[in-house]
Formats: C-alpha cells, structure tokens, sequence
C-alpha cells in the first residue's frame, strides 16, 4: 500500500526550495513475475518485488531528477536535495517553460477477473508446456522453443505542486517466443511477442497453441516452397504486422516532439520532420496513423501519463499530412501547444520522456480481399523478420518472415525473404487501399539513456502500396 | 568483508537456514550521475541510487531468483524466495553454481573520480571543443557511475567489489545532416578527455559535411572502434551458450572452426583497467582473460557453471546477472569487456591502401534475418567518407551495410595499431575496448 502522506510530504519539502516553478514526487509499488521455459524444460523462475521514488525539480534553468528504491522520508529529502542541486548546476541560458495543464485528482485502475498475482507457478508452467507440446505436435524440427512469460502489477502514487494527486494500478503481462525452424538444411528464425493489460483471463486470448503451431508450420513451408522475388517494381499488400511497424518506426517516432527538438540526438537520433512540417504531406490521403494510449486492453495502455496529463488518441499523420506531435509538457511549451499524454518512464528509477503507446494505421473502407484482387503482380507481405530504419526515421528496411506471390489477385506461392528497403515519403506515399480490419503486434519499444523499454501495441489493417522496388 | 558481502553472506545463511541448497546473494549499492545534453545545451541531469540484492536459491532442481529492493525486510523477504523455490517445479537441466575457493583480485577506484562534484562543467568542456572544430549542434551524455558489490554463495564465494567509471558520449552536427560521434570511457577523473573528446566529434562532423547519396555495391568498408563495438553486441551475445543452445546464433557448432580472419583474436578480459573491470562474474567466480577466437578461431562460448556442464565444459567465469532485465534472459551468460586485439597499420595506412571503399564512424539498429546463419544488416551514421584510390573524398549518406556478420568477420584484413575503450548507449555495449578495421567487400544497400 503506496504511502500518499508520504509523498505529500516530500513534494512539500521539495516545493519550498527557492525558485521551483514545478515540483513532482511519483512513488511506485511493483510486483512481478518471469517464468522461462527452454525445450520444455524450466529455465529460470523469477519472482520480485520493489518499490521506489522519484523527485522532479523545475527550476527555470534546468531540471533535476533523482530517484531511489529505497522509500522514506529521510531518502525523500535526499532526493528532493539532489534532484534541486543538479537543476540548480545546469544552469540553461534558454528559460525552461512547462505547458499549463489542469490539476487533475483521480484514480485509475485496470481490473483483473484473475489476478496475475494469484496465478499460481505451476498454472504459467502448465501454459508454456502445452504451448511447447502443441509446437512439437506439428512434428516440424523447431530449435529453441523458448518461452518466457512476464508480468507486472504497477501500483503508482503521483503528487505534483500544482495540486495533481492521481494514483493508479496497472496490471501487464506478456509472453516471448523465439523458435528456430529447420527443414532441408535451411532455417528460418521466429521471434513473437504477445501483451496485454488486465488479468490472466485475457492469456487465452492469444490463442498460442493454435497460433505458434502455425507460425513454425508456415516457416517450414517458407523454407520449402519459397521462392526469392525478381527485383524490381511491383505492388506490395502489407499485413497489419508490416503496416503496423512501419507506423511505429515511420511515423510514431519521427513525430516524437522531443526527438524533433534534438533532446535524442546522440542516441535514438532526430527526426527527418522540423517543427514548422505540421500541414506537410508525407503520404497519401490514405495513410492516417493514429497512437492512442486508450485503447482497451492495449499493451501500451495507460489512462494518464507520468506528468499526469489525461491520455488521449494522437493523430499523426492525418490523410497523409503530418498533423500532431508527440508532447510532454517541456516540449509542448516550447513549440507553443499543449502536452498530450506522450510522457512515459519504464520505471520510478527513470526520467519520464516523450514515448508512443499503441500506434497503428487508421481503418480504411476496403475487405482485405479487395486490395490483393486488384494486385496483377506483386507480393503480399504479412509478418517481418529483419527491419531498421536510420536515425532520422527515413530509410527502412523490412525482410519478409511469412510473403506471397499476388499474380492477377490470386495468391500464388510463398516468396522467400522479400526486401522493401524504402524512404518514409515512398512508404507512405504508395498507398493506395486500405483495409478494414486492425489487428495489433506487442512490443518493447526503446529509447532513452539508459534505455527505457516500454509496452506499445503497433498494428493497422492491410494496407497496399503501388509501384514499390522490392528484392 | 565490507558491509555488502555481509549482507550477502547473511542471507546466504538466511537461505540455507530455510532449506535451500545452492544460493548466490549479490548485493550492490549504486549511485548514478548522468547529465544530458543536446543543441549544444544541458537538459537535465539526473541521479539514481539503488542498493538491493540479487538472490538466487535451489533446492534440488528447483530454482528461484528474486531481487530484494526492500532490504528492511531482507530476511522475511529470503525465507519467501526459499518457499517459492520449494513449490516451483524443476528445472531438469540446471547444473549447479560454482564451488571453491576462490581468490579475488583487489578492487582499485580513484578517489578523485568519485568526488566529483559538479559533472556540467565536463559537458560544457565537450560542448566547447566540438564547436572549436566546426559542429554548431553538439549533444550527448556524461555519466559517473559509482557501484559497490558484495557476493557471496553456498559454493564458497565471498568477495567485495569496488568500482567507479566515466563515460562521455558526443554527437556533433556541422549541418543537419553531417555528425561525427566521439566517446571516452576511464575509471579516472584525469583520463577524462572531455574536450578532445568533443573535438574528435566536431572534426568528424565537419568531414561529413555536404553528403551526397550513397551507392549500392560491393564495397570496402573501414570501421571505427565506436562501429565495431555495435557490432559486437550482438557477436558476443552469440557467445554465448544460451543462445547457442537454442540455436540463435551463428556459432552453434563452430568450436575449433575458423569463424574470423586469422587477423581476429578476440578475447573477454574484464581484469584489466576498464570501466567493465570486474573481480568477480555474478556466481562468484574470479573473472579471467578468456580467448573466444584465437587467429580467427573459435575456442569456446561463454559459459556460467551450469551452462558448461551442459556443454561438458567448465565455466569461464561469465555468469550473468541474477535477475533478467531488458533485453537480457535470467541465466544468460554476459560477456564483460570484449577486446580485439589490435594489428599493425595506422589508421591512415589503412586509408591509402584502400580503393574503393567507406570509412565508417559508428552505426546503429542492427537486426538480423537469422542468428543461425548471420544474415543481418545495420545502418552507418554519422561521418560515412567515401575513400577513392587512398584519399577520403567527400561523405556520403543514406546506405546500409546488408550482410553477412561471419562474412564480415572472417573479411578482416587490416587492423590498426591503436585501440580504444567505447560505450555508447545500449548499442556499443558492453564497453569494449576495440582497433579500428578495414573489411573487404562488404555489401552496400541503399533505399529506393
């Protein structure tokens, strides 16, 4: 049970030092929970619980953040000095500004029917062993069969000087997978992630005895009857999983304010987008993406963000214009808008900082059927392997995992390994359909110095591109 | 003992007392000072302050780990990990941790790196030698990390650690798209080459200037250390006997083949003065120089004790942490400080002996088609110096090194003479110390 007098008072001690124009104090409880499975066999079993603290300080030039697990009032005043000597010692010749936002006193909890807490070791065993012997029952050669389930139960206490008080309990859970199929001398490798808020009932939703069977079915086949593409231009029918990484590496981060003002560029990089692009086309006017925090049962879920400001759906890129940034409030206040939501951190011991939640490509109006019946030649592309993108989020690269061949709208046989090695504009510009149905992929997402990993869903519906090099 | 391998070895006691067979107790006090910067300005800096300790139990094959962050409760907290671990099913293939007596190295920190007491003063220092040399946008990271570890476990370990280090990262701009990166990583305050640091960068950055479109082809590339060091995160993640074991990785049965050039030895030696010097792996185990490849063969994975006994070997004291994080597996063995050694050639010998190729200051985002096979690609940033008939003529930009990671190894044919530690992120990680190299026809790609 999280001590808010506690925090309240830290966030007083902190608020009396001279010149603090924003003072924050998170608390965090967390219990967890990683169980391993190798080849069916229990590989690590790993149980936790921690609490910790932050203190944010403000000063108009420059910012100080501590952060400790141990949580009481004497490291509170620790941290609250700390935090106030190193603003103090950044000494920024540029005032530093927050957006005004609301004070907001509230409480948010995600609900459990089971709780994970209360999910016993030898019930997690019992998913993973049925997940391994339903991967062995297709009696394809898998190497690996490692399984690892994870989940977390955050309870947090958030207390600001502008009068917020919002605690909140968010319970994650998600499982890894990495197989390694062989058929014939050759491999192809399968790395899965699987996520969600809420409880234990929501496990069986991944349906993961039909679902990895498939994959490493599908992967023999890959090896068997794949054939590599003629290079060359030709239509490609992205699945929600492609579509749905390219939104995330394409847009999602490019359109990170933080990341546009420079605050990353010795690490994840900066952004091909300027602050004055917003009205700018970068794609067709079917290629709208949307991150929205909100949505139910995300793995990249969350009501309000770390400087506790109410989450909301973002649209990126709006019919193919770049139409809004991912905010904090530091950022927010030097490009003259207000924050909304982006602000996340991965734990009480990290800085927050501008993140995604669950980025996807917006639904369109056309039956999956209908974008690959009008393709005459050319590849439907439904899940990667391979990808990266540049520093600047323009150039990327997927490789294929699971492609066919589209020949006069008629799926043809599996295409091995196809490459689209494209700029952001060619990606977003190609579209010419999408489809109705978003479905969405779990992911770690990292950024940050050290770097933070966050849960983010990326998803869309098919989206097919016109006239694209593939190789 | 120092007050940590106290505490560890009290719940070792702890442990044992409630039932378990084998524990491991890791404690650590640290405290981390990073200050951040970018557009050639502090952002924020930042503290953190952990003291917790790693606690691993079995009771036959039945396994447990846990981190105690509460250590007001530590005992109570033990007794618990030691029940779960009677309640959890059997972990048929774990083999032990190590048992002996064990002798540790002394622990070495310079005083004055720890009392540092004003950590801006070294970033405006790399801020200002950057913009003497040409760069007008200058961002990065400094840390000072100070870390106490005590061990101690029912196979005999007890040790103590002391270790304090640096870590300067620079990322100059001379225009929106020509950067040069520069780092210094030492563990004492008077190697902190924080302006020189910052004017590697700047001179990069302003060799980088004007970049024009990079071609596709076969090319040679020369890589820097800061390069290398990326690459060989994930070179030595496939070391490793986890991921050898699970067939995600390009080593799997390639001890004793030549997996390298024969210019390549490439050894881990967290002994030596590093800022990843360390006495002891996460079992206890005094760390050692261990050859991985000698003259471009492989001689062995990493391994904890219990992975070697799988692979009917002995451990080579590369235990990884208790606990998994990130982007790393409980269990996992971790490689400490990697080093290829160096070669002969300066780095400018390597640049008139090329004819067609890149000189490359560092890279990122390096992913891969297979581990089994090592198909891969990774995107170069900052500096990218087009080299023709032994002079650098221009830079270029927007390429991609789309490959083969064996392919590139065993492609080594030159390797300077100077080495130099890099960290940087989580990407020239862990802190290696490499050479620069020249790789022979390596394949370029570009977008379209």
């Amino acid at each position: 049970m999280i001590d808010e007098d506690l925090a309240n008072s830290i966030l007083d001690l902190a608020q009396k030092k001279p010149r603090v124009s924003l003072a924050e104090v998170r608390v965090e409880e967390i219990r967890s929970h990683q169980l391993a499975v190798k080849a069916g066999e229990v590989n690590s079993n790993t149980g936790l619980e921690d609490s910790g603290m932050n203190v944010r300080i403000v000063l108009p030039d420059g910012i100080g953040f501590a952060s400790s697990n141990n949580v009481s009032k004497q490291e509170g005043a620790r941290l609250v000095q700390r935090a106030f000597k190193l603003a103090k010692s950044a000494k920024v010749r540029t005032p530093i500004s927050l957006s005004p936002e609301q004070p907001v006193r509230t409480t948010w909890t995600v609900s459990q029917k089971r709780k994970l807490a209360e999910v016993s070791v030898e019930d997690r065993l019992t998913f993973l062993r049925e997940i391994d012997s339903a991967v062995i029952r297709t009696k394809v050669k898998v190497q690996g069969r490692y399984y690892e389930l994870k989940d977390y139960e955050i309870s947090s206490y958030f207390t600001n000087s502008e009068g917020s008080r919002i605690g909140s309990f968010l319970p994650r859970f998600s499982l890894e997978s990495q197989n390694l199929v062989s058929h014939k001398g050759e491999t192809e490798q399968s790395l899965r992630e699987f996520g969600t808020v809420g409880g234990w009932e929501k496990a069986d939703e991944w349906r993961l005895t039909e679902m990895l069977p498939a994959e490493v079915k599908m992967l023999k086949d890959q090896i068997e009857k794949g054939k590599r593409v003629e290079p060359g231009v030709m239509d490609l029918v992205c699945g929600p999983e492609v579509a749905g990484i390219a939104a995330h590496e394409s847009c999602g981060h490019p359109m990170e304010a933080d990341r546009i003002l420079g605050r990353e560029m010795s690490q994840a990089g900066r952004s091909f987008v300027s602050a004055d692009m917003v009205g700018k086309r970068v794609g067709s006017k079917y290629a709208t993406v949307v991150d929205d925090p909100t949505v139910p049962g995300a793995y990249g879920y969350y009501a309000y963000d770390q400087e506790g400001v109410k989450a909301r759906p973002r649209y990126l890129y709006k019919e193919g214009i770049i139409n809004e940034f991912l905010q904090n409030r530091e950022t927010a206040s030097r490009m003259g808008t207000q924050s909304n939501g982006s602000s996340r951190a991965q734990h009480y011991l990290r800085e927050p900082i501008v993140r995604m939640a669950n980025t996807f490509v917006a639904p369109g109006d056309f039956e999956d059927d209908e974008l690959i019946g009008s393709v005459k030649n050319g590849v439907i592309m439904h899940s990667f392997t391979e990808w990266n993108i540049d520093d600047k989020r323009y150039n990327q690269k997927y490789v294929s995992r699971e492609a066919y061949f589209i020949k006069d709208g008629e799926l043809g046989r599996p295409a091995r390994k196809v490459v689209l090695e494209v700029t952001t504009p060619s990606f977003w510009g190609a579209i010419d359909a999408v489809s109705k149905n978003v479905k969405f992929e779990s992911a770690e997402c990292g950024k940050g110095d050290p770097v933070q990993g966050v849960a983010v869903f990326t998803g869309g519906p098919m989206v097919r591109l016109r006239g694209v090099n593939l190789k | 003992m120092n007050e940590l391998s106290e505490l560890a070895s009290h719940l070792v006691d702890v442990a044992r007392d409630a039932g378990a067979k084998d524990v491991i107790a890791e404690a650590m006090d640290s405290m981390v000072t990073q200050v951040r910067f970018s557009n050639s300005r502090i952002d924020a800096a930042n503290w953190w302050s952990e003291k917790h300790v790693e606690l691993f139990v079995a009771i036959g094959k039945r396994l447990m780990s846990s981190d105690i962050r509460d250590l007001t409760r530590a005992d109570d907290i033990a007794r618990g990990i030691v029940a779960s671990a009677s309640r959890a099913p059997e972990s048929r293939t774990y083999g032990g941790i190590a048992q002996g007596r064990f002798r540790y190295g002394r622990s070495r920190i310079d005083a004055k790196l720890s009392s540092i007491e004003n950590p801006s003063s070294y970033v405006n220092e790399a801020i200002a030698g950057a913009e003497s040399e040409g760069a007008n946008n200058v961002g990065g990271t400094f840390f000072i990390r100070r870390i106490q570890t005590g061990i101690a476990s029912s196979g005999g370990a007890l040790a103590d650690d002391n270790r304090i280090s640096a870590d300067l990262s620079v990322r100059a701009f001379s225009q929106p798209e020509a950067s040069g990166h520069a780092v210094s990583c030492t563990t004492h305050e008077s190697r902190i080459k924080a302006r020189a640091t910052g004017e590697r960068a700047g001179k990069l950055s302003v060799m980088a200037k004007d970049p024009v479109q990079g071609q596709a082809g076969k090319m040679d590339i020369l890589i820097e250390p800061l390069f290398l060091g990326v690459l060989g995160h994930s070179t030595t993640n496939m070391m490793t006997a986890l991921w050898v074991d699970i067939g995600f990785s390009m080593y799997a049965k390639k001890i004793g083949k030549q997996v390298a050039s024969k210019a390549v030895t490439f050894v881990d030696d967290p002994t030596v003065d590093c800022t990843s010097r360390r006495l002891f792996d996460h079992e206890g185990v005094p760390t050692r120089r261990n050859m991985i490849i000698s003259r471009g063969v492989l001689k062995t994975y990493l391994h904890n004790t219990s992975t070697a006994k799988r692979f009917r070997t002995k451990t080579t004291a590369n235990a990884g942490p208790i606990v998994p994080s990130l982007f790393l597996a409980a269990s996992q063995p971790v490689a400490f400080h990697p080093i290829v050694q160096s070669g002969d050639w300066t780095t400018g010998e390597m640049i008139e002996d090329t004819k067609n190729g890149l000189y490359m200051n560092n890279t990122w985002y390096t992913r891969y088609q297979n581990y089994s096979t090592g198909e891969f690609s990774t995107i170069p940033r900052d500096a990218i110096l087009k080299i023709e008939n032994g002079e650098i003529i221009g830079a270029v930009k927007n390429i991609r090194v789309s490959d083969n990671l064996m392919s590139l190894w065993k492609s080594i044919d030159a390797i300077s003479k100077s080495s130099e530690e890099v960290f940087w992120w989580d990407e020239a990680s862990p802190p290696s110390t490499l050479p620069s190299v020249r790789v022979r026809e390596m394949n370029i790609t570009r977008s379209q």
